[in-house]
């Protein structure tokens, strides 16, 4: 080893080998002291011990002082100054040494924690291979501008965000959206920088590069979010400010009336509230760092408290608790063929963004072809495929929003839309179309009708398949004490009959829009704590209204993790019962935190003012105490 | 101008030290605003380009007792 490495060596490991060496020293004249009689050979080591040990304290202690700020290191060179001076040796040295273990301890522990982060940012490449000019060049990953097609092997990572332009493979996204399962990506698929390509070469359009992709951008969430305060860090800040000047005036006091300097010397040693003032920022930056490796942010402590007291979900129903993908289960035609009203449904719907038109549309275009028009269909653009039936427009087209559709076409008025709608127009409906409906929303089916010029001419039932997870995941809560709700536009009868698929406790039917948002209100004015799961976009005011906003698959869209309290990266649903039940251990954790310091600064200062504890057995108390509730608060990191 | 820069200190172990050297950073020429956080031991510095220099704020982070790593 060269002097060189000997000085680096040193540099990194100083904090543990000052607080060997003071150890050893402090050893040593104890021993000495203990076998000889306390003579002065083993004070002066003690001395030495304490001089070592508490060189870099009362260094920094200085520039406390200088900062105007008073830290628990001023305190401690005070005590270990003080214990000197009145002879009491082995103290100083004990005192010091402690705390220089102690703080060396909570520093490496506290390193664990703040690199938790670190390691998903590690997950993105430094270099990328790009096409450049027509060949491929090696260069900086933060380098690749938007639009420049990066190249990436099977089995590497990806180093931007961008959109899939050639090839096909199976990409790990765990690093983002925390999913174990790979994803299949194919042209048009959006991937993220971080994520592993592990099966086929992929050509990608970059999208953003450097600081600009998915995964830092969830990175600087979440430390903005472990940076936060929460409201018990806010209240444990004012106290701490009030408490350390007051035991420091105790310890003056003290001092004055009873002229015995080890009590106000071992007042100075607990003058700092360390294990109060600690234990809350570690139980949540665990939580949120933990939450972050399982695809789930967490948008900071505030919201994690409050996430901690839940005791009811809300549930959007479509593409929450379902797929979200409505297909057409059945087409009935009363008094004309099935297939005339998919075909008129589907022009009326053409020019409608609503899941159910896009349902109806594709249904009507996938029916098998009549081969009557081989002609028109040869002269059409090769991107439409020659299997899929042509769509005519409308004339013309309106929505009634929540209710339908009005569009003419051919000189007929078509409308395609829910009961609502039908008695908006006072059109009557025979029994046997209503014995048709009834049927099929017992199902959990959505029954829409199609009326030509006034008439019913038939009706159109789709179905939004469950989640899989669904059923699991309610379940899940439920076992957890939490109360579910699911909240759907749809009819009751629909209503009904998902909600006992799903076995979710209760349902709220033929809610629009607005209705969610004073929907949750009103289960908030019932006195529950809500949580509202949703998209993130649609579901946007009744996720803000709610105690605790939660949106799902976030990854892509960055406004559900700018504004969600939680965004679920993934679109997976069985995150939420792990994020529910991980915040309310973080505020059982807080609590413990919190209680176990409360008690300790309790049974300290009762000891010290009985003169039951003395200068090093109260700093072996005080540092046990903060060592075991940052150890407590990392547990949350593998909850 | 005004720039930004960050530092990343690994072994703060109390609360109180994150705050004496954001004390210490705030009293450094140049620096507008400091922002020092112990949980995640970020620290981002807001600074007039044309009076300080990020090598003083690492300089002054190890004064006062802590390793400065570039974040």
């Amino acid at each position: 080893m060269n002097t060189q490495s000997i000085t680096q060596y040193y540099r990194k490991h100083w904090k543990a080998i000052v607080t060997a060496t003071s150890g050893l020293l402090y050893g040593g004249g104890w021993s000495l002291g203990y076998l000889t009689g306390f003579d002065t050979t083993g004070a002066a080591i003690l001395v030495l011990a304490t001089i070592v040990g508490g060189y870099d304290i009362a260094k920094t202690a200085y520039h406390e002082v200088t900062n105007r700020t008073l830290g628990i290191k001023t305190l401690v060179t005070l005590a270990a100054i003080g214990a000197i001076v009145i002879g009491e040796y082995w103290e100083a040295a004990a005192v010091v040494f402690l705390f220089s273990l102690g703080s060396y301890l909570e520093g490496r522990t506290m390193r664990k924690t703040r690199t938790a982060l670190q390691e998903l940012l590690e997950m993105t490449p430094d270099t990328a291979t790009v096409r450049r000019d027509g060949e491929l060049q090696e260069i900086p990953a933060r380098e690749v501008e938007e639009g420049e097609v990066v190249v990436v092997k099977p089995g590497g990572k990806i180093p931007v965000d961008g959109d899939v332009v050639d090839g096909e493979s199976a990409v790990n996204q765990a690093p983002v959206t925390g999913e174990s399962a790979p994803v299949h990506k194919a042209d048009g698929d959006e991937v993220y920088a971080g994520t592993v390509n592990q099966e086929g070469a992929l050509e990608i359009r970059t999208t953003g590069a450097g600081s600009d992709t998915t995964l830092e951008r969830i990175i600087r969430r979440v430390e903005e979010a472990q940076e936060a305060q929460s409201p018990t860090e806010s209240l444990i800040d004012r106290f701490a400010r009030y408490y350390t000047p007051g035991v420091i005036a105790l310890a003056i006091g003290a001092y004055a009336i009873t002229q015995n300097a080890i009590l106000s010397l071992t007042l100075l040693v607990i003058g700092c509230p360390g294990a109060l003032v600690i234990g809350p920022p570690v139980s949540i930056v665990s939580a949120i760092g933990n939450a972050a490796r399982s695809g789930v942010l967490m948008k900071g402590g505030e919201h994690l408290e409050r996430a901690g007291k839940i005791d009811l979900v809300a549930f959007d129903k479509t593409g929450t608790l379902t797929k979200g993908e409505s297909t057409v289960a059945d087409v009935e035609g009363f008094g004309v063929a099935d297939d005339e009203v998919l075909s008129l449904a589907a022009t009326a719907e053409k020019k409608s963004e609503h899941h159910l038109a896009d349902a109806i549309v594709d249904t009507a275009r996938e029916r098998p072809t009549a081969a009557t028009d081989g002609g028109a269909t040869i002269a059409q653009a090769d991107d439409t495929d020659a299997s899929l039936q042509s769509i005519p427009d409308p004339d013309d087209f309106d929505v009634v929003a929540g209710k339908g559709v009005i569009a003419h076409t051919d000189g007929h008025e078509v409308v395609v839309g829910n009961r609502a709608l039908l008695d908006d127009r006072d059109i009557d409906v025979p029994s046997r179309i209503a014995d048709y409906v009834r049927e099929h929303e017992k199902r959990g089916e959505t029954v829409v009708h199609v009326i030509r010029d006034g008439d019913i001419i038939g009706a159109i039932a789709l179905r939004d398949e469950l989640r899989e997870a669904a059923p699991g995941v309610v379940a899940a809560l439920q076992d957890a004490g939490i109360e579910t709700v699911m909240l759907t536009g749809d009819n009751e009868r629909t209503a009904a009959a998902v909600a006992e698929e799903v076995g979710i406790d209760d349902y709220r039917a033929e809610l629009l829009p607005e209705d969610k948002q004073s929907t949750i209100e009103e289960l908030q004015t019932d006195g529950h704590v809500v949580a509202m799961v949703g998209d993130g976009i649609n579901d946007a005011p009744s996720l803000a209204t709610a105690d605790v906003g939660i949106a799902m698959g976030a990854a892509g869209t960055d406004t559900a993790i700018e504004t969600a309290d939680m965004a679920l990266m993934a679109d997976d649903l069985e995150r939420i019962p792990y994020a529910v039940k991980l915040s309310k251990a973080t505020r059982w954790n807080v609590l413990e935190n919190v209680g176990l310091a409360v008690l300790t600064v309790t049974v300290l200062l009762a000891g010290v003012l009985t003169s039951y504890v003395t200068l090093a057995a109260g700093m072996l108390v005080h540092e046990a105490s903060v060592l075991a509730v940052i150890l407590n608060g990392m547990r949350l990191l593998r909850y | 101008m005004s720039d930004t820069t960050q530092f990343r200190v690994m072994d703060f172990d109390c609360p109180t030290c994150a705050s004496t050297v954001e004390r210490a950073l705030s009293n450094v020429d140049g620096v507008q605003h400091v922002e020092v956080h112990y949980a995640t031991g970020r620290i981002e510095i807001e600074y007039d380009d044309g009076v300080a220099e990020p090598d003083t704020f690492a300089q002054t982070i190890e004064n006062q007792g802590y390793t400065p790593q570039p974040a």
